[in-house]
């Protein structure tokens, strides 16, 4: 161990959505901060185009159990200097008012102890910094506007568009965190517009997609922060008075302390409540690792007679925001549509997996890969006692415990599943797709820490802050009480500013 | 058409590998290279850096699509960093398809005793080599004396060769530690000794050659020595034949290969691309029984696309590396377990899933993927083999989907957006039915 006189005000665990901006907000307010991250550091022209190879991912083994058991790995989590920003999609539609108040209007799920006119002075502030392409005007909020255009629709876009047209959905250009204009990027340089290259998930390479790496990381730097890279944390210290007196990290194989005044947790909604866990802290409610929710993603895919090539341009640039209260709906809250360009390892496991496909039938699909187009949904995901994080009885590399994570769709996920699946095939049928059928797929780590305002029933209060400990702060996607249907970065960014704030205006 | 390339020994040139050349018939298209110093070549300092650098310039002026490298002796050493830079993705080398050394020099330093090497240094003491030193030099690395005019041929190379391109080699370039860049090759290799060499003989090429070769194997040549193109040629054309010709035959086609190579991939995307390409390193999970059961399961999974034994090879070095994707179900063993208790349950359910009719096996899985299959007696239980099926399926599409003569099978180039320069290329365009030139791979051939 060394290191010894190696101290911050603020340390901050994962340099991700939830913990870049604050690093950037925190030091700009003149607080010493260092950022904790346990992946490498890349620059854009580091990353591969190539679904095996990029090394953005974060593929230490989780164990998945449920009915609904969801994918980890590439599917949904991030390793490196930016976190899953590295590999998330860029799509980025707002949270929506009624998602935050789902236990009011349905009697269902949980309401955010955070009023939505806040949060959305948080999205824009987000949007405003890293930049956003949208259309001219967003059919489902009149006042919305974007700073960019929209980047190129793609041919399964077109074909989302047409069925949409057809049936009488409105649908339009996704808002998405990439540029489609180069722009300056304070402190970081200039980023490039978008290449419609269409690997997104397998790292930007011209920086026109927003990472924290590229945005608010570089400004966080600029007023002082460090951010260190291929730091493990593996403990967390406490004092005589039960507060956090600073973590234990491992760098390439050597135990170092860092003393703090402040902790921010910001891995993730798996491994930060996988850390609070093996340590058993701030878990005084028993609500840590519980309530784990995935967003329903189920897909639907079909043959064109056109030469589609969906690997090309953005994946998701086409959004209906139509069935987020489907008149017909029976179930509480609701999802987002989206185009789809999947790349092909991540179809052809999907299409074996989710799709339950092998032999002819697989091998043709995958065949015709440039003839396939799909769309897939963002769904609403209720918390539930049943869907928890535990710890398995194996552990990793540093002795700790591995996540085990069960998770099973209840009756409410369900019913958007199939609702889901007769929306979008009336779309694709109406766009002229052929051999039509739907992939089962679930998305993102949500949950596991909620935030509520009884200590009792929630992990950290509205402000991020543990119950427990007084000088600990989670700042991820396992804050969320409810899934909410948007992708959820931009909500993690809001969050994250407004934690930032929230612990400057109540430091003691 | 393939090319080969012939890289020629200390003192030689172009010349050494003409029946070698006469012996392979229609295999390619032979370009033997007189290296810088020698045959009808200008004198020349390089050290091994140079010569691989121009022997990057000889094969990029020609791009080759797919191609194989000949190298003997002192040309061996350029061979083996040629396929090194092969590997890391070196645009001018893309589409090397195999390998072959001759009495080859490694990439360490060569093994020749001080007395010789000044010996031979010395021979151009007086300006230039004598026809008697030429002659012994000759002699002493043939097992026995040539035929002529083949002696004669070999003893005149030796005389014209240049000085400073000799001392180099002899002083500097033989000396030259290679071995961290040549690191470990997985381009197939087939390393020949001759029977009677001495320093570069079998025991040399199986200690410094044949180590940075992970796909190789060691042919012993009798009754030959050190000159192995003279002395043995039809020999060394039959073995040559034989390595490159299955190699050839699964070499990536031609168009891919050319946009593979060109400014739209990144050094790293080549590399990563080249190395899949090629065989997988060995894996030690599976017996050969689980092997069989893995590679008739392929079989129904992929039919008729994926070559069984070889994603069988991958899936097993995939376990082998501990390398997996992120997750597994809880309700199955780790990995390596889960995939021996997951194979031996299959067999055990089909009374022998490898020997099993196709029909058959497919009643099987699809008793899986329902639940209904009885495993008794077998590692996993019904609901454990339906979700380590789901499992293997999908590992087995992802490995298939994710190499590059997959990628050229379904037409897919989304590897090729953009290279090293700071300008990334992407797509102009991506509406359905529009297509951009560089797109039409069967147009680039």
């Amino acid at each position: 161990m060394s290191g010894a006189a190696d101290m911050a005000d603020v340390v901050i665990v994962g340099s991700g959505a939830g913990g870049a901006p604050l690093a950037a907000r925190l030091a700009e307010a003149g607080v010493s901060v260092v950022v904790l991250e346990a992946g490498r550091a890349f620059r854009p022209d580091d990353h591969v185009p190539d679904e095996l190879a990029a090394d953005i991912y974060w593929m230490e083994e989780r164990l998945s159990g449920g009915a609904d058991a969801t994918a980890f790995g590439a599917n949904n989590s991030g390793m490196g200097v930016g976190g899953s920003t590295l590999h998330w999609g860029a799509f980025c539609p707002r949270p929506d008012a009624r998602d935050l108040r789902l236990r009011s209007e349905s009697g269902q799920g949980e309401d955010w102890p955070i009023a939505h006119d806040e949060l959305i002075g948080y999205v824009d502030a987000v949007e405003r910094f890293i930049g956003v392409s949208g259309p001219a005007r967003y059919p489902w909020d009149a006042g919305r506007r974007y700073e960019l255009p929209p980047v190129a629709r793609n041919a399964p876009a077109d074909a989302m568009a047409r069925g949409c047209a057809a049936l009488g959905i409105v649908a339009t250009d996704a808002p998405a965190a990439l540029i489609s204009r180069d722009r300056a990027q304070p402190h970081w340089g200039e980023r490039k517009a978008c290449v419609n290259c269409g690997t997104c998930h397998q790292g930007c390479r011209t920086a026109a997609k927003a990472t924290t790496d590229t945005s608010w990381l570089p400004l966080a730097v600029a007023h002082g922060a460090e951010v260190r890279a291929e730091c493990r944390v593996i403990d967390i210290e406490r004092d005589g008075s039960g507060r956090v007196s600073g973590v234990v990290y491992v760098r390439r194989g050597e135990r170092r302390r860092l003393a703090c005044r402040t902790l921010f947790l910001c891995a993730g909604g798996v491994e930060t409540p996988r850390l609070l866990l093996n340590l058993d802290l701030a878990n005084s409610s028993g609500q840590v690792g519980r309530n784990f929710m995935a967003h329903v993603a189920t897909q639907v895919w079909g043959r064109f007679d056109a030469d589609m090539r969906m690997n090309r341009g953005y994946p998701s640039s086409l959004i209906t925001e139509n069935m987020m209260r489907a008149a017909d709906a029976d179930h509480a809250g609701g999802y987002l549509i989206q185009s789809l360009g999947v790349m092909p390892v991540t179809l052809a496991t999907n299409l074996a997996r989710g799709a339950g496909l092998w032999g002819r039938a697989l091998v043709d699909l995958l065949d015709d890969y440039n003839r396939l187009g799909g769309i897939g949904i963002n769904g609403d995901c209720l918390p539930s006692d049943d869907n928890r994080l535990t710890l398995a009885d194996e552990t990793d590399a540093y002795g700790l415990r591995k996540a085990r994570i069960d998770f099973s769709y209840g009756p409410n996920e369900r019913a958007i599943d199939v609702h889901a699946r007769k929306t979008m095939t009336a779309i694709w049928e109406a766009a002229g797709a052929r051999d039509i059928f739907a992939v089962d797929r679930s998305a993102h780590t949500i949950g596991t820490c909620r935030m509520g305002d009884d200590g009792d029933r929630a992990v950290v209060d509205a402000d991020g802050r543990s119950f427990d400990i007084e000088n600990l702060f989670i700042c991820d996607n396992s804050v969320f009480p409810s899934a909410l249907a948007a992708n959820p970065a931009l909500t993690i960014m809001a969050l994250s500013l407004r934690t930032a704030d929230r612990f400057l205006a109540t430091r003691g | 058409m393939a090319q080969l390339y012939f890289l020629h020994a200390l003192g030689a040139s172009a010349r050494e590998w003409d029946e070698v050349i006469t012996g392979l018939g229609d295999l390619g298209d032979c370009v033997a290279l007189d290296l810088p110093g020698f045959g009808d070549s200008a004198d020349a300092v390089l050290d091994v850096a140079g010569l691989v650098d121009w022997f990057a310039q000889q094969v990029s002026a020609r791009q080759p699509q797919s191609w194989a490298v000949i190298g003997h002796s002192m040309g061996g050493k350029i061979a083996t960093l040629a396929a090194a830079r092969a590997r890391d993705g070196d645009p001018d080398f893309a589409g090397l398809a195999a390998v072959v050394l001759l009495a080859a020099s490694p990439p360490a330093p060569e093994p020749m005793k001080e007395k010789r090497r000044a010996e031979m240094i010395g021979w151009f003491a007086d300006g230039r080599i004598g026809t008697d030193e030429a002659a012994m030099f000759v002699d002493a690395n043939t097992a026995r004396r040539l035929p002529e005019p083949l002696r004669a041929q070999a003893i005149a190379d030796v005389e014209r060769s240049g000085r400073r391109a000799w001392t180099g080699w002899l002083e500097r370039d033989s000396r030259e530690d290679w071995q961290a860049a040549a690191g470990t090759l997985s381009v197939p290799a087939l390393i020949v000794a001759g029977g009677e060499d001495g320093d570069l003989g079998e025991d040399a090429q199986r200690r410094l050659n044949l180590p940075h070769y992970r796909d190789a194997r060691v042919e012993v040549v009798a009754g030959a020595a050190h000159l192995l193109p003279y002395e043995r040629p039809s020999a060394v054309a039959a073995l040559i034949r034989d390595h490159v010709t299955p190699a050839f035959a699964r070499a990536l086609p031609a168009p891919f290969v050319a946009l593979l190579a060109s400014d739209r991939v990144s050094r790293r995307t080549r590399a990563v691309l080249t190395e899949r390409h090629a065989a997988p390193p060995p894996g030690k999970v599976l017996s050969p029984q689980q092997r069989a059961v893995l590679a008739a399961l392929v079989e129904t999974v992929l039919p008729g696309a994926a070559d069984p034994v070889d994603l069988a090879a991958r899936i097993d070095a995939m376990l082998t590396g501990g390398i997996g994707d992120g997750w597994r179900s809880a309700e199955l063993p780790a990995d390596a377990e889960g995939w021996t208790s997951g194979l031996d349950t299959l067999d055990r359910l089909a009374r022998g899933f490898a020997d099993a009719a196709p029909a058959d096996r497919e009643r099987c899985l699809r008793s899986i993927a329902d639940g209904t299959g009885d495993t008794k007696g077998g590692d996993l239980d019904p609901r454990q083999m339906r979700l380590w099926f789901a499992e293997a399926r999908a590992e087995i599409a992802r490995q298939w989907m994710a190499l590059p003569a997959t990628m050229a099978r379904i037409g897919y180039d989304g590897f090729a957006v953009g290279g090293d320069g700071p300008h990334k290329q992407g797509y102009r365009l991506t509406p359905a039915d529009t297509i951009e030139d560089w797109q039409r791979l069967e147009a680039r051939a």
